[in-house]
């Protein structure tokens, strides 16, 4: 128990280094600057993250690799918009992974259509900007991964279903041969908790 | 709806997953700059990003990371090690000329023809890269055994084709890259051997028309004036 503690705590850690650095105003600033060493720090910063989530959601190796240049490639073509004094790096670059992954997953099993362009609106690098001091914390992300453990084995299917195969609640009803209402409830409801495991964090 | 309702579609809302009606009614808010949907928009972005970190880390291969330095313009993919093949079988060649020159010029011939397979340039693909009017097309998404990459497009400086998992050629053969207007024939746009890993890039210079697609073909080493396979892999602008 105390040794996955430990490793728990590790790697919170090392998520915590991962998702806001003191140092993101600058690297994004070099990186504008189109700086080769800032795209090699970039990429030596969140590189195994984005190929660990993208491998989480695509569980093809070959396939995770390119999506992986994808999501660097489009982070570097995009930067220009991104506010440098305000923005947080570590989120944009992961809504840019899990967008790609899931892209990817929607191409191949013939889901939607449109949904790219709507990715693309949702991951407008201005959107990544003033998140509170603490958003993004240890402390957030410990309490975070305590709440989805406490959840019940539905909301953690939906849960999972949403960030991590990017089905609609629509798609999720189908996939789980469930009411729709009973999925839409399940899904706002564990997100619920999440949210205010969150909250209560940031009133410690 | 009030700001409070849609308190619990946020996060769905930057996931992408929220229904066309949902959707319009958060935009409706956003777009109004409340302060409070705003605050819920940040809140949810950082949720999803917390949640999205808790993935089980996976070690990704060392070859990644050069290639994503190369698709930038950084680095060359993978091409370190052909340096140091290059290197040594240059010495061997070196040696090898003394005592059989026939042989030895053509392994020389066969390295020469190593090295053009990386034959853009970093600068060139950087230079592209940066240009604001340069867009982006990709292509291999969903194929069981997909060649993939993007075509980006300047009208003003031509074509860089970036791509990778493409399958080793016949012998005799060679990918040829097409520009096909709407409406008119595929035009010749370069030809281009994949490197050992099977990426490569290829550019064509020059003025290009801003709405045609781009497909590669396979055809005989010396070229095609027109396709005479299938389309390979292709994307429209």
């Amino acid at each position: 128990m105390f040794a996955s503690l430990i490793s728990i705590s590790l790697a919170l850690a090392l998520l915590q280094v991962a998702l806001v650095s003191r140092d993101d105003g600058d690297l994004a600033r070099r990186l504008r600057q189109r700086d080769a060493d800032a795209m090699r720090e970039l990429y030596d910063r969140y590189g195994r993250l984005v190929y660990s989530l993208i491998l989480r959601i695509v569980r093809n190796s070959a396939a995770a690799e390119d999506l992986v240049q994808e999501t660097f490639l489009r982070i570097w073509n995009r930067m220009q918009a991104f506010d440098q004094e305000r923005g947080a790096l570590g989120p944009w670059v992961l809504a840019v992974a899990r967008n790609r992954a899931i892209d990817y997953l929607r191409s191949t099993d013939a889901r939607m259509s449109a949904g790219a362009l709507e990715l693309d609106h949702l991951e407008h690098p201005g959107r990544f900007c003033d998140f509170e001091d603490r958003a993004l914390s240890l402390d957030r992300a410990q309490r975070l991964k305590g709440a989805f453990e406490k959840l019940t084995p539905q909301q953690k299917t939906v849960v999972e279903l949403a960030y991590y195969e990017g089905l609609s609640q629509a798609e999720m009803a189908e996939r789980m041969q469930q009411p729709l209402g009973t999925v839409k409830t399940w899904v706002r409801s564990a997100l619920k908790v999440l949210r205010e495991q969150l909250a209560e964090a940031a009133a410690v | 709806m009030t700001c409070n309702d849609l308190r619990d579609s946020y996060e769905l809302y930057s996931l992408g997953l929220l229904d066309d009606e949902e959707k319009r009614e958060i935009e409706a808010h956003l777009e109004r700059n409340c302060a409070i949907c705003q605050k819920h928009l940040k809140d949810a972005l950082a949720v999803n990003a917390l949640m999205l970190s808790q993935t089980p880390e996976v070690v990704p291969p060392s070859r990644l990371r050069r290639r994503v330095l190369a698709s930038v313009g950084m680095e060359r993919a993978g091409w370190g090690w052909v340096a140091a093949v290059v290197a040594a079988c240059s010495l061997i060649v070196t040696l090898w000329i003394s005592l059989e020159k026939r042989t030895a010029d053509r392994q020389i011939t066969e390295l020469r023809g190593m090295l053009r397979q990386g034959n853009v340039g970093e600068h060139v693909i950087l230079d592209f890269l940066n240009q604001p009017e340069t867009r982006q097309a990709s292509f291999g998404q969903g194929q069981p055994t997909p060649p993939r990459g993007n075509f980006f497009l300047n009208p003003r400086m031509g074509v860089l084709l970036i791509a990778s998992n493409l399958p080793a050629l016949p012998a005799g053969k060679t990918y040829e890259m097409w520009v096909i207007p709407k409406g008119g024939a595929p035009s010749p746009a370069g030809r281009f051997r994949p490197g050992p890993e099977g990426t490569a890039t290829h550019i064509l210079t020059g003025a290009v028309d801003s709405n045609v697609t781009l497909a590669v073909t396979v055809e005989p080493e010396s070229g095609s004036p027109a396709p005479t396979s299938s389309v390979l892999f292709a994307a429209g602008f």
